[in-house]
This record gives C-alpha cells, sequence and structure tokens, in this order.
C-alpha cells in the first residue's frame, strides 16, 4: 500500500520519505458532548481549542534513521498520528512515499478477541497486503514472535511484553519502505529487546527509514544520527544528535532543577532528629560551575556543600552523608573522619561556625533518581549518637546521554585487547 | 459519488472483509459448543414463544384463518428477516467504538465494520431462507396441510384467499429483495455508527428504537389484522413491513413482488445507503478524534 495523503504527489520528484509542511493538528475540545454533533452538521464552533502540534516542517530523506525525542506531552505521539495518517491534519500536509509499518503503542491495531494468528492476519491485510503476501510471511512473523502456544489464544490473554513481541513481529516482517516505532520497544526481555535491535539494524541496512519516538535521549543517540527535539507540540530544534542532545539536556536539567527545587521549597516531610549542639543550617548540591543544582550528569564533577553552626559546645561532631537510590537502596556513606587523612576537627564552641564541601570528581551513577541522608553524629562517645540527622536531606538526578555503559554505575576503566593470527599479531588498547 | 468510493474500498479490503465475516462467523459456530446449532434454534426458540403469546393466549386471527405450519413459516420467515436487519442496525451502532483501537493507533478503512456486520447478518438470514424454503417443501409439497376448518363465523376458503404454499419462480426476486434489504438496514447502520461516536446515547435510543419497531411491523400478526383495526399507515410507513410482506410473498406463496412496492423500496434503500454513507464519509477523517 502506498500511503499517500495529503496531498499526493507533486510534480516534482521529491527524495524525502516523508515530508510534512506547516503541519498542525488541533483538538476541538467539547464543553457538552452534543457540541460534537453541531459541529460536524453546522459547522458551529463551540469548543475549545488544543493545539497538539504546531507548525511542524519535518523533511526525512529515504534511508535514514530519526529520532523524535520530547517529554510527554510534547506531541511525539500527535505527530506520529498525523504522519502515518492515523489522523487528519488540521493545516498544512503530509506526503509519505512508501508503506508505512507502525508501532504506535502497546497492542495497537489488535483485535482483543482474536488470537494471534488472526492478528497477524488482520494486521497484514490492514497494511494492505494480500492474501498471498500474508501466506508468504505468515511463519516468519509466528517464529519470529516466539510466542509459541499463545499464538492460538485470543491476544486479551497477552502479557504487555507479548503484545510487544506480536507488534514488532509483525512490524518488522511486512518489509515497510518506512518503520514506525514509539518506545513500544522498552518493554519486554532482554533476549526479544536484542532480537529486536538486530531487527532494526537489518531494516535501516536495507535503506529503510526508521522513525524512533522516545523520551529518553539515550536511547535516540544510540540509534539515530538526526533528532528531532519537540515541545508543546512545536520543533524545538532538530540536528545532529549531538546538538540536540545539548539542548535537550539544559531543558531537561532547567526542567529537573525546578521539579525537584520546589519539593524542597516546602517543609520536609522525612524525620529530623538529633541533640541540637550543631545544627547544619544549608545543604546544597553545587555543578562543576558552582551553581547549585539537583541534576548532575554522569562522569561530571560536583560537590556537596553544608553551612553549619554550633549552639552548645560539643566534644567531637563528625561530619558525614549518605547516598540512596529512591528505592532506599544505600549506595554509599562516608564521614571525614573514615579517611585516609582523617580530618580532626575537635571541640567546638558556642558562636563556631563554618562550612564543609565534598568534592567528587565524577558522577559514578548512571541515570535516575537518588537522595542523600545527613548524618551529624558526636563521636566522643563510646557509640555515636547523632546531633543533627537528617533523613532525604536532598533529591537529586543523574542524567546520562552518553550511555557508555549499562546498569547503576559507571565504572572508568581501561581495556586492552589483542589479537594473533597469520595476518599478523596487533594489541589494541582504549583508556577510556 | 459516496457509493462508488464505499464500493471501491470494499473491493480492494476485500481480504480485510474477509478476515473479519470469517471471525464472526467462526465465532458464532465454532466458539460456543452447539455452534451451529445456535443460529437455527434462537430463532426457534422465539418463533416458539411469540406462536404460544400471538397465538394461543392472544388468539391473533392468524391461527384460526390459516393452517398452522403456514403460520409457523410465515413467522420463522419475518423473524430471520427482522433479525438480520436488527443485527445490522445495533451492531453497526457500536461497532466504530468496539473497534476503537484499530481506528485510533493504525490507519484503518472503518467502512469496512458496517459492511462486514451486514455479510455476516446476510450469511444468517440465508441459512433461515433456506430452512424456510424446506419447510415450504414439507408442508407445501409433502404434506400438504388442507385448509382448516373454518370457525362458522368466517367466509368460505375461496372468499377469504386460502392459497397453499407453492414454490414458483418468484424466487427469482429473492436476491433482488435481499439486496434492497442489505442495502436499507447498512444505510441505518453507517447512519447510527457515524451518529453513536458524537452521541453515545444513540446506542441506547437504538435499541429501544428496534423493540418497537419490531413491534411495529407485521411480523407476529397478519398485515392484514393492522389494517383492519385503522392502523394502516403503520405498515404503509414501514420499509421492512413491505419486506416481509414481499419475502412471503415470493418464497412461500409463488407471488412476485408488486412493482409499485418494490420501486417504493428501492427509492428507500438507495437513500438511506446513500445518506448512510455519506454522513459517515464525510465524518471519518475525525473518528480517531472522536474515539
Amino acid at each position: 500500500m502506498s500511503t499517500q495523503h495529503g496531498a499526493a504527489a507533486t510534480g516534482r520528484e521529491r527524495s524525502s520519505a516523508i515530508y510534512a509542511e506547516d503541519l498542525s493538528k488541533c483538538y476541538r475540545i467539547y464543553r457538552k458532548p452534543i457540541h460534537r454533533l453541531w459541529d460536524v452538521v453546522f459547522n458551529s464552533r463551540s469548543y475549545d481549542e488544543f493545539w497538539a502540534v504546531r507548525n511542524v516542517y519535518l523533511d526525512i530523506p529515504h534511508g535514514s534513521t530519526v529520532g523524535i525525542i520530547g517529554e510527554n506531552g510534547a506531541g511525539k505521539s500527535s505527530l506520529l498520528k498525523l504522519l502515518t495518517g492515523i489522523t487528519t491534519p488540521t493545516t498544512g500536509r503530509v506526503e509519505v512515499q512508501g508503506r508505512i509499518a507502525s508501532l504506535l503503542e502497546l497492542g495497537a491495531g489488535f483485535h482483543p478477541e482474536f488470537t494471534g494468528r488472526e492478528n497477524i492476519r488482520l494486521n497484514c491485510a490492514i497494511l494492505g497486503m494480500t492474501p498471498e503476501e500474508t501466506a508468504e510471511r505468515f511463519q516468519r512473523i509466528v517464529d519470529f514472535s516466539e510466542l509459541g502456544d499463545f499464538i492460538d489464544r485470543p491476544v486479551k490473554t497477552y502479557s504487555s511484553g507479548m503484545y510487544v513481541r506480536l507488534g514488532f513481529s509483525v512490524a518488522a516482517t511486512v518489509d515497510p519502505d518506512i518503520l514506525i516505532i514509539d518506545e513500544a520497544l522498552s518493554v519486554g526481555d532482554e533476549h526479544f529487546r536484542g532480537k529486536c535491535t538486530n531487527r532494526l539494524n537489518e531494516i535501516r541496512e536495507q535503506g529503510k527509514t526508521v522513525v524512533f519516538v522516545s523520551h529518553d535521549m539515550g536511547a535516540v543517540k544510540s540509534m539515530c544520527k538526526w533528532v528531532v527535539l519537540m515541545d508543546q507540540g512545536k520543533v524545538l530544534e532538530q540536528g545532529t544528535a549531538e546538538q540536540v542532545a545539548d539542548t535537550y539536556l539544559k531543558r531537561a536539567k532547567a526542567r529537573g532543577n525546578e521539579r525537584l527545587s520546589m519539593v524542597h521549597r516546602g517543609k520536609s516531610e522525612y524525620p529530623r532528629w538529633g541533640s541540637g549542639e550543631v545544627e547544619v543550617v544549608h545543604f546544597e548540591m553545587l555543578d562543576e560551575h558552582r551553581a547549585p543544582t539537583h541534576v548532575i550528569q554522569t562522569g561530571r564533577p560536583y560537590s556537596i556543600r553544608m553551612v553549619w553552626k554550633a549552639h552548645r559546645e560539643c566534644a567531637n561532631p563528625v561530619f558525614g552523608v549518605g547516598l540512596y537510590r529512591t528505592d532506599g537502596t544505600y549506595l554509599n556513606g562516608s564521614n571525614h573522619q573514615w579517611r585516609e587523612q582523617p580530618i580532626e576537627l575537635q571541640r567546638v564552641v558556642p558562636g563556631d561556625e563554618g562550612e564543609v564541601e565534598i568534592f567528587v570528581e565524577r558522577m559514578p551513577l548512571q541515570h535516575g533518581q537518588y537522595y542523600l541522608t545527613l548524618f551529624l553524629y558526636d563521636h566522643s562517645k563510646a557509640s555515636p549518637t547523632a546531633i543533627d540527622h537528617r533523613e532525604h536531606v536532598l533529591t537529586f538526578e543523574v542524567l546520562d546521554v552518553d550511555r557508555a555503559q549499562h546498569g547503576m554505575i559507571q565504572v572508568p576503566s581501561r581495556w586492552t585487547l589483542t589479537r594473533r593470527g597469520p595476518s599478523g599479531t596487533s594489541a589494541l588498547e582504549s583508556q577510556r | 459519488m459516496t457509493l462508488a468510493r464505499l464500493y471501491r474500498s470494499l473491493r480492494r479490503h476485500a481480504p480485510l472483509v474477509g478476515n473479519f465475516v470469517d471471525k464472526d462467523l467462526k465465532g458464532r459456530y465454532i466458539g460456543s459448543t452447539a455452534g451451529f446449532f445456535w443460529s437455527l434454534v434462537q430463532p426457534l426458540l422465539s418463533l416458539a414463544t411469540y406462536t404460544f403469546v400471538f397465538s394461543f393466549v392472544l388468539d391473533s386471527r392468524w391461527s384460526a384463518q390459516q393452517p398452522t405450519s403456514q403460520v409457523v413459516l410465515m413467522m420463522y420467515l419475518g423473524i430471520v428477516t427482522w433479525g438480520c436487519h436488527a443485527e445490522i442496525v445495533t451492531r453497526s451502532t457500536g461497532t466504530l467504538i468496539d473497534n476503537g483501537n484499530l481506528i485510533k493507533k493504525v490507519v484503518f478503512p472503518s467502512e469496512i465494520l458496517p459492511a462486514y456486520i451486514s455479510m455476516s447478518a446476510l450469511a444468517n438470514l440465508l441459512i433461515g431462507v433456506a430452512l424456510v424454503l424446506l419447510g415450504t417443501l414439507v408442508f407445501g409439497y409433502a404434506f400438504p396441510a388442507a385448509d382448516p376448518t373454518p370457525p362458522d363465523w368466517l367466509p368460505s376458503p375461496g372468499e377469504r384467499g386460502f392459497e397453499p404454499l407453492r414454490l414458483g419462480l418468484s424466487l427469482l426476486s429473492v436476491p433482488l429483495l435481499l439486496a434492497l434489504h442489505l442495502g436499507f438496514s447498512l444505510g441505518l447502520g453507517y447512519l447510527l455508527a457515524t451518529l453513536n461516536l458524537m452521541i453515545r446515547d444513540v446506542g441506547h435510543f437504538t435499541s429501544a428504537l428496534i423493540t418497537i419497531w419490531m413491534f411495529g411491523t407485521p411480523i407476529f400478526y397478519p398485515e392484514a389484522m393492522v389494517r383492519e383495526r385503522g392502523f394502516g399507515w403503520v405498515v404503509d410507513l414501514n420499509p421492512m413491513a413491505w419486506l416481509v410482506e414481499a419475502y412471503r410473498g415470493a418464497i412461500l406463496f409463488g407471488h412476485w413482488p408488486e412493482p409499485l412496492m418494490l420501486a417504493k423500496l428501492a427509492l428507500v434503500a438507495l437513500a438511506s445507503l446513500w445518506l448512510g454513507t455519506r454522513f459517515f464519509f464525510k465524518a471519518q477523517h475525525r473518528f480517531a478524534d472522536f474515539l
């Protein structure tokens, strides 16, 4: 099926797989359900407008892999629906050359009562394939999905992972000219994800066009050379992955900071206890430019700074900080005495004040949310007693755009690799 | 032209329509344990119920004027005809919402939905008609029923127009009747499907309408009875009444449909189909937004 909606092939020959001009989509929010009818029948105007996509220009050449990125509600899905022709644009037009297969949402295009097999037939028919074409690919789709006996059960009994498997198997096997994937790949097990990535690479190598949509910059960056950044229905920036990642990061930082500092503005709901001889009056995280922040990038320097004040005499106050993941996993704890070169603060008297700062050269954590807990304890007694203990004193987010390593932490490492063979011997090395 | 567009689309998406009809019929006939059996038993059950209510409890005069075998066949034919109409109209009304997952998330030719429903309904109707034809053979030829002895107050058989069951060339008109029937019901189906997207209350309205409409159609009582009581306009304005009578004449008694009725029916069916599809296609590009 050659999907060409909007104004079809214009006089000149286009080399774009997808071309969109001044594309906008306005949803009408009706105050009362009946207004819908009046609108259709009489073109009455009793609705509020919501512009999900606004004045978008896109030119995606054949054979490219393009990422569309933006926060939730940025208009990515609305844009995709316009590109695939599911909805019609309010203004502008779309030209598409070739068959589009899309994987828009979990279970999109499936009939819940149909079995996996029947849904495969249904989907192939929707994509405009003849029964012969379907029959030819049928077994490949079934094999790829690895659904086993579930292929003969209604898809309403499927888990979300199974949905994705079936959906991806169909979309990837029908030999589309353009494949549109809307972050569906994030579901499913590691094994199937690997298979999907392989298949995607094959499709790209065949010179097909792939449009990949996500709110995860890391995932987009690893797949796409060209990235379109959307916000509030508009294209904020489009360019190479590096350029756009930069803008995206700035925005994500600003947004994360805004959200997290909002959280910290209110009175803390987490417990705080201690005898109170010394008080930490201020606690913050600083980025490499020494600006207070709640968002830090993996591998970059940062510091934790606190300001203290002594109200009463105290024999041996020790400042410590604990690092936790939001699920409560204790990742790291340290204080100024547990060091190769311990700091000896000794006795403080009323009126003393000062600052503590912990400098970290490289943020070792990968993408996620974390929090800090303050431990100010008196170590002069047999067992340390709390002076000022503050649970959850600061929440912060770590952004990781490079995705150099997987997992929870980044481990700086050096790799060597040697090869000996008839063609000679070589020793390869990577420092970072 | 709207109808040409519908035709082209149905032809292009024939495999897709086939999928849906196949699944639908299989679901009905294979899914349940008794399967196929139910499609026969269901009308038979309603036949038994209505025969009991109308002939024995309410003593509708039909039973006194005609042999029971004829009454039963006439009622059965009426029930399956109506069943086909009701199925198309009610199922079409909800079909866009039921298949919202397809319409909202993939490029889906939604116009095939009411079409596949009517094809599946037609299959059921054909089974019913086949059964009636069998009955006509049995009760018209193998065991012809004599005119029952009329009560004293009725005129003699000849005067009140008793007719034996008869298979005739008029059967050739059945395909035409079927086409007009489907056109009429399908047009309504398209209209109500679209309306139901805009106002969800339409679904409730449809089920109420179908019930009232059924009793306004001479399925369980003879048409003449309505006329006698002065409600002739009810059947005159009801295309389903025309259809039921025409089917009965053509299948049971070898009567050709009246040309005037046929012309009216053709006009109404075309108008229904044209208006329904026009309205449907006009709103179709916004279905995904409505859902």
